[in-house]
């Protein structure tokens, strides 16, 4: 609970931890979210998490709470937290994650939902039996050793190389589908060996398959823009850097342990371990992280390239005939070095996004030229019996939130709560009754990622829409969901 | 029912509660001694995430998990990352801990392990946080506090 920690309402969408309420604080706590999302918040330690990243060195403006927050370990999830490394600015592992580039992608297709209908289940079934997903799952993409050195630093690339997907699809992926500055030579051999066999699975947990159908346009430019209509059927890809990120992650911690005393740092939770991101430490950090990274936007690719052969199986066309084009993928727990004008003056800043989205405006020059009118996709996953959403990012994001904004519903309930009042078997008899089709790995997931389980992604939207730090294009409603 | 034969002793299993934590999974262990409280935690890894259902992959296999940290608390998360990280690789799960030596600083442990193709996993843990982590002696016990991001 976080009933004592002090919130000053700044206005209906933004609420402020002043720095006052922990000595150490550098900055405040701004928290994004409505009357009622607050009373959820309220309900764990989220924001005393919120107050604690306000306590790393070089922070700048504030420490950022979207409006799906909800407790993690050190950051709080949906904490977007920028350093400035002129001025003693750390970067933390912790406020990255174990599961390095967890994000997600948007793939359309020409199909309206009546055309897959009838092939629905057999469809599920198939996804199910051709993407690798579940605990520990091996894919059918094997690489050697050499490869998974390549794939590091060239992230989609890889596999756009290997034949499994286009050059429009890099263009169409965030930092185009590999960030720069990956440096495989500071990625430790246990890393390597846990990422080898996991190159092209989905993992398990939150991670999803889910085929979509569109079912309300908010945004007609945007959605004329981009093709996308009512009806219309997509599929999201929800997975990360797998083993490989989880190890880099634990490798770091350990580095940066010591850290705290040779850089005489004060943090109040030791996940929130950091260095300053001009030192060696940070940068072998950066440079491992961008190898993870750089391998979970090569397993999404190659996630929608296993999406596209079962669809082509299952419809006996090609996927360019079916239209299956990728909108956009974006990562949701990085840190990436950015320019943003502070106090007049342009800085290099490290914008830590833990369970948050970059959401750039239009005209920004990392986007490609077929979104630099109407800005940056954003993809928002809800839970698998609710709506997901497409959003682009705004000007106003990159004035108030580093260019950031929200990455799913945010979990209400924990895992064992969710597991204890729920009944995975009438859970899916009554997802099954709504048209969603369910196919999982494992019963306890079921029950564990249940709708009950989030907040509602709808009320959550609303906030970042109305706070205008990204838009409403479309929303889109579940109708096949496949789970590790 | 007849996988019950296979799971883990049952003393394993009650070595531990769960705690309560919103987006992951936190365990609370008890043990007159650091070796207790060493075992199990880790064998409250094997318990959360995995279900034994057949033997058709017998052997066992023994890892040697050697860990030195500046103080106990580091030394128990390096002990439980080790752990996930091991049995990732190996693509084992563990169903036994030998303690050889172990000290606030220092653990030296044999991790005997089964093929994961005997076990159902239902939950992947990807790695144990420092976060409103504990490890401490009370007067008659060794309680350690730990929560895993799943």
């Amino acid at each position: 609970m976080s009933d004592n920690i002090p919130l000053e309402k700044i206005d209906d969408y933004h609420w402020r931890i002043p720095r006052g309420y922990k000595p150490g604080m550098r900055v405040d706590g701004l928290i994004y979210a409505d009357e009622k999302l607050l009373k959820a918040i309220r309900e764990d330690k989220a924001l005393e998490q919120v107050a604690n990243v306000a306590f790393l060195p070089g922070i700048v403006k504030s420490s950022m709470a979207m409006p799906d927050i909800h407790w993690g370990y050190g950051f709080p999830i949906g904490g977007v937290a920028a350093t400035d490394p002129e001025n003693g600015g750390v970067v933390s592992p912790g406020g990255v994650g174990f599961d390095i580039n967890c994000g997600v992608r948007l793939v359309k297709t020409n199909f309206q939902y009546d055309d897959i209908k009838p092939k629905l289940k057999e469809l599920v079934y198939a996804l199910f039996s051709d993407v690798p997903c579940g605990v520990g799952s091996k894919g059918d993409i094997r690489v050697t050793s050499k490869e998974e050195k390549q794939i590091l630093v060239k992230g989609s690339k890889w596999a756009v190389e290997q034949g499994f997907g286009t050059q429009e699809d890099l263009e169409c992926t965030e930092e185009y589908g590999a960030i720069p500055g990956a440096d495989p030579g500071v990625v430790s051999e246990r890393a390597y060996e846990r990422g080898r066999a996991q190159a092209g699975t989905l993992g398990s947990g939150n991670h999803f398959l889910e085929v979509q159908v569109i079912d309300q346009l908010y945004g007609r430019e945007e959605c004329d823009s981009l093709g996308l209509d009512l009806g219309q059927v997509v599929v999201m890809i929800h997975s990360g850097s797998r083993g490989f990120g989880y190890q880099i992650c634990d490798d770091y911690v350990r580095t940066m342990m010591p850290c705290l005393k040779k850089y005489g740092i004060n943090v109040p939770d030791r996940q929130l371990v950091c260095a300053p991101v001009n030192s060696p430490e940070a940068q072998q950090y950066l440079g491992a992280m961008r190898c993870a990274a750089n391998y979970a936007w090569n397993n999404r690719q190659c996630l929608m390239h296993l999406t596209r052969k079962t669809f082509e199986r299952i419809f006996g066309m090609s996927w360019q005939k079916m239209g299956m084009h990728l909108i956009y993928d974006v990562a949701h727990n990085i840190a990436k070095l950015e320019k943003y004008e502070i106090d007049g003056k342009e800085k290099i800043l490290c914008v830590h996004r833990k369970g948050a989205t970059r959401a750039f405006g239009p005209g920004h020059p990392a986007l490609p030229e077929r979104y630099k009118k109407i800005g940056q996709p954003v993809i928002i996953p809800g839970d698998m019996g609710r709506n997901s959403y497409l959003l682009v990012g705004t000007e106003k994001a990159m004035q108030e939130t580093f260019g950031s904004t929200c990455h799913g519903a945010g979990r209400l309930k924990s895992r064992t709560a969710a597991s204890r009042s729920i009944n995975s078997d009438m859970l899916l008899k009554e997802l099954e009754s709504k048209g969603i089709i369910v196919k999982a790995s494992g019963r306890a997931t079921v029950a564990e990622e249940a709708p009950q389980a989030y907040k509602d992604v709808n009320d959550v939207v609303d906030v970042v829409h109305n706070a205008g730090i990204s838009k409403r294009v479309c929303r889109m409603r579940p109708v096949g969901v496949i789970k590790g | 029912m007849a996988h019950y034969l296979f799971t883990l002793p049952k003393k394993a299993v009650k070595d531990y509660e769960l705690l309560e934590h919103t987006a992951d999974i936190g365990i609370r262990v008890k043990a007159s001694d650091l070796a207790g409280l060493f075992k199990s935690a880790a064998l409250a890894i094997t318990d959360i995430s995995a279900e034994k259902q057949k033997t058709q992959y017998p052997e066992k296999h023994k890892i040697v998990i050697a860990q030195k940290a500046d103080n106990v608390e580091e030394l128990f998360v390096n002990w439980l990352n080790e752990l996930l990280s091991a049995s990732a690789v190996e693509g084992l799960i563990f169903e036994d801990i030998q303690i050889n030596q172990v000290n606030e600083n220092f653990i030296d442990a044999i991790a005997v392990g089964c093929d994961i193709r005997n076990y159902k996993v239902n939950t992947e843990i990807k790695a144990a946080t420092y976060h409103q982590l504990k490890v401490q002696k009370t007067a008659s016990l060794w309680l350690a506090e730990v929560i895993f991001d799943v």
